[in-house]
């Protein structure tokens, strides 16, 4: 009775206090909105629209066929169309477009069997612009010289050995050596015609980036602001005295701690709600799996975060050392537990690393359920090893408690 | 129960740093207590240890009949605390603080209300009860600290420092509260720097130095002890050189033994025992002075301005007395008369001389 009276105290108090600072609490509210944000916009967006010139020299229904062909692909933004190779290179030179799409002259001629060198010329000094381009225009391409091709041998009936290849010209950073030998870096792809047939079965459906990012930000922000939040609601207190105006009375650490975790958790609980809401409503997240499980699985996440947190807080003085040791924590997790980067592709003792960090086991869980649907019997073993970690957390921090002042 | 804390050789440690040593001490019950000691002496380590808010490194104590190991939160219900350092939620109003408090103690929710407004009135803090702890003056948060720490009507109450940077009406409010506790049958440890409040208030006093506790009496009896104390050091002194002399004088001729007889004589008056009084006379005139010079039990005599003269006399009953009839036969006219006793603070810079050898920072 005397008990849940000071449970009910304590989560009212950091209640009252974070409704009272009014710049608290809305940066509080938009942090995880600022996180989902940032890494859906900055990270997690498929590249679109980048702006490319086309070089055409040729006229005729192949010529039309293919602007309309790069028109169409949302890729590309088509800012010009011209005819002198020469001034394209330099549009994309002086950075007015990303790349040329040069055609030959000999373009629209269907009937010549020379092949028809198709340029690229690319910034490459921007990574992310050409790695999505080259494979892209290159796919294009083959797919429509295989057209040109298949109305080839349905014209003349000669065997498909003669078709056209396309070449395209990589742009290197270094532009003025590319300026004097313009073909130097060029790459020649031969195309293969009709020979494989490629297929992608999407098994989970079509998922960009920015769905893969969603479960390990919902955990990412959880573990940042528990564990910023745990340093103010221990060592802070601790360190202005308030903490042991609590300890004065017949109260246990158990009874503190509880209250402390209960109201982090609340907290934390609602966060993650609007944390979803604003996926689903700004990113058109669709969680494939139970949305109570997705949020049972958020709050045991929060939980294990609370505990860690508490844990390095309880056994500080002030809120800077608490600070200063939870850097080297929270950092390296945030790489090595798959946010980003799945964890598979990492170097194998990164790979080792991550199965002792909590976030992996979160992350791995909740993408799970939101991605692939999966149900409770899939996730099991995250579960248990998550539980594991909280239990491991508290009963480190209880016994290492500082009751102290 | 007899006594309110019992220590039994209660250590506290800070690394190699021994901050209480050994210290065995008890406190009367119902009584007035004052903790001194220099600054760093550690009082304050005490307290904390005797609240429970820290754990000895060795030995052990009771408070209010329980050990502070065994059973820490009958201890903590018994007791209340004011903190050196104030403590309470700067983001939660004075009112909110002190009801969270009573909730902590179990106070029952029918009392709180008018327990709580009770005891805001008594320390003049009511008008300030919907502020936020953080938005307060120094002496007003001290006041509301007071408030919570009595809620829970403890039998103890220990302060530590309380009326530092309260001003003199404030001061006074706190005394009366320590006073009416007091007579409420409760028992007050005060730790203090404040002579003046110590010597009104306290039943019994303790000076604690390097963690070890110096002394532990009625501040009347540590000021008799000294004034004793300085007696004994002067008659050995004397005791010695007569001695010696007197051992030289064994082997001396008549005409040395003379001599000798008056370096004995010397070092006697020198080191007699004296006493200072201060007497104001509005009629002095050089008649009365050298009156008073020449009583045989006059040693040195000043005049100062405006009638004032100070006068080492004899330590004994009859020489004030016979100070005083000299006046009076000459009628002179008294206006103030004072001798000088040791203080508290005498016996406090005393009892402190001693430094920790290889004395650490
Ligand atoms: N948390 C701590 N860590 C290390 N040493 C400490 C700590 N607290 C106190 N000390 C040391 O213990 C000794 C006693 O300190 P304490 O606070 O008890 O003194 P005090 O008698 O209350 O002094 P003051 O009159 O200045 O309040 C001091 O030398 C102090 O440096
Ligand atoms: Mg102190």
């Amino acid at each position: 009775m005397v008990e849940t009276k000071k449970l009910k105290w304590i989560f009212k108090k950091d209640i009252m206090v974070l409704w009272r600072h009014k710049p608290r609490l809305i940066s509080y509210l938009l942090f995880p909105i600022i996180m989902i944000t940032l890494f859906g916009y900055g990270f997690g967006g498929t590249v679109t629209d980048i702006p490319v010139v086309i070089v055409s020299q040729s006229s005729g229904p192949v010529t039309d066929a293919t602007i309309n062909a790069i028109k169409s692909e949302s890729l590309y933004d088509v800012t010009s169309i011209i005819n002198d190779p020469n001034q394209g290179r330099q549009m994309v030179l002086n950075g007015q477009d990303k790349a040329a799409i040069v055609l030959p002259p000999n373009y629209d001629d269907t009937q010549s069997s020379t092949p028809k060198n198709v340029i690229l010329d690319i910034d490459s000094s921007d990574e992310i612009v050409s790695s999505a381009l080259i494979p892209t225009t290159q796919a294009l391409f083959s797919q429509l010289s295989n057209q040109i091709g298949v109305q080839q041998l349905q014209a003349s009936g000669l065997t498909p050995s003669s078709v056209s290849s396309s070449t395209i010209n990589v742009l290197s950073g270094n532009q003025s050596t590319i300026l004097s030998n313009p073909t130097t870096s060029g790459i020649n792809f031969e195309n293969i015609v009709n020979s494989i047939n490629f297929q992608v079965n999407k098994l989970y459906g079509n998922i960009s980036y920015i769905d893969f990012l969603v479960p390990g930000v919902l955990a990412l922000v959880i573990l940042f602001s528990c564990m910023f939040g745990m340093g103010e609601s221990i060592a802070g207190e601790r360190e202005r005295g308030e903490l042991a105006r609590l300890f004065m009375t017949p109260t246990s650490i158990a009874t503190v701690v509880g209250g402390k975790i209960l109201s982090k958790l609340v907290q934390e609980t609602g966060r993650a709600i609007l944390l979803i809401a604003v996926a689903i409503g700004l990113f058109g997240i669709v969680i494939a799996g139970s949305m109570l499980l997705t949020l049972l699985l958020l709050v045991l996440v929060a939980l294990c975060f609370v505990g860690l947190g508490m844990m390095i807080s309880a056994r500080v003085s002030t809120q800077a050392d608490y600070q200063q040791i939870i850097q080297p924590i929270t950092l390296p997790m945030m790489f090595l537990s798959g946010v980003f980067f799945p964890v598979e592709t990492m170097p194998w003792i990164f790979q080792k690393l991550a199965y002792l960090i909590p976030l992996t086991y979160a992350n791995d869980a909740l993408r799970a359920v939101m991605l692939k649907g999966a149900g409770l019997g899939a996730i099991w073993l995250d579960i248990v090893v998550l539980l594991g970690f909280t239990v491991l957390f508290f009963g480190l921090g209880i016994r290492g408690f500082n009751r102290d002042i | 129960m007899k006594y309110a804390v019992e220590t039994f050789d209660l250590t506290k440690n800070y690394g190699d740093f021994t901050a209480v040593d050994k210290l065995k001490m008890k406190i009367r019950n119902k009584s007035i207590f004052g903790f001194l000691g220099p600054n760093g002496a550690g009082k304050t380590t005490t307290v904390k240890v005797l609240t429970c808010l820290a754990l000895p490194t060795s030995g052990t104590a009771t408070v209010a009949g329980y050990d502070i190991l065994e059973n820490p939160n009958e201890v903590r219900q018994k007791i209340g605390m004011i903190p050196q350092m104030v403590s309470l939620y700067g983001d939660l109003t004075v009112k909110e603080n002190i009801h969270m408090c009573a909730d902590f103690y179990g106070v029952p929710e029918d009392l709180i209300e008018s327990r709580a407004d009770e005891l805001m009135e008594m320390m003049d803090i009511k008008y300030a009860e919907n502020k936020y702890v953080s938005q307060l003056s120094g002496g007003m948060k001290q006041k509301a600290s007071v408030v919570a720490s009595l809620i829970h009507q403890p039998d103890i109450l220990f302060m530590d420092e309380p009326t530092i940077g309260l001003d003199p009406t404030t001061k006074r409010i706190l005394w009366n509260l320590v006073e009416e506790l007091h007579s409420e049958g409760r028992t007050i440890i005060l730790c203090s720097h404040d002579m003046y409040e110590v010597e009104l208030l306290c039943d019994d006093v303790g000076i604690i130095n390097n963690g070890v506790l110096a002394a532990f009496n009625t501040p009347q009896a540590l000021k008799d002890a000294m004034i004793n104390e300085q007696k004994n050091v002067k008659n050995s002194k004397r005791s010695n050189i007569a001695k010696i002399v007197e051992e030289i004088q064994k082997e001396a001729t008549p005409e040395e033994y003379a001599a000798y007889d008056k370096i004995k004589d010397h070092a006697e008056e020198e080191n007699r025992d004296t006493r200072q009084l201060s007497v104001i006379i509005s009629n002095l005139n050089d008649e009365l002075f050298n009156q008073l010079k020449n009583l045989s039990i006059t040693y040195n005599i000043t005049k100062q301005s405006s009638g004032r003269i100070t006068l080492d006399i004899l330590d004994s009953d009859e020489s004030v007395t016979e100070v005083i009839s000299t006046i009076i036969m000459n009628n002179g006219i008294i206006t103030s008369i004072s001798t000088k006793d040791p203080s508290l603070e005498d016996v406090f810079v005393k009892v402190t001389a001693k430094k920790k050898e290889g004395g650490e920072i």
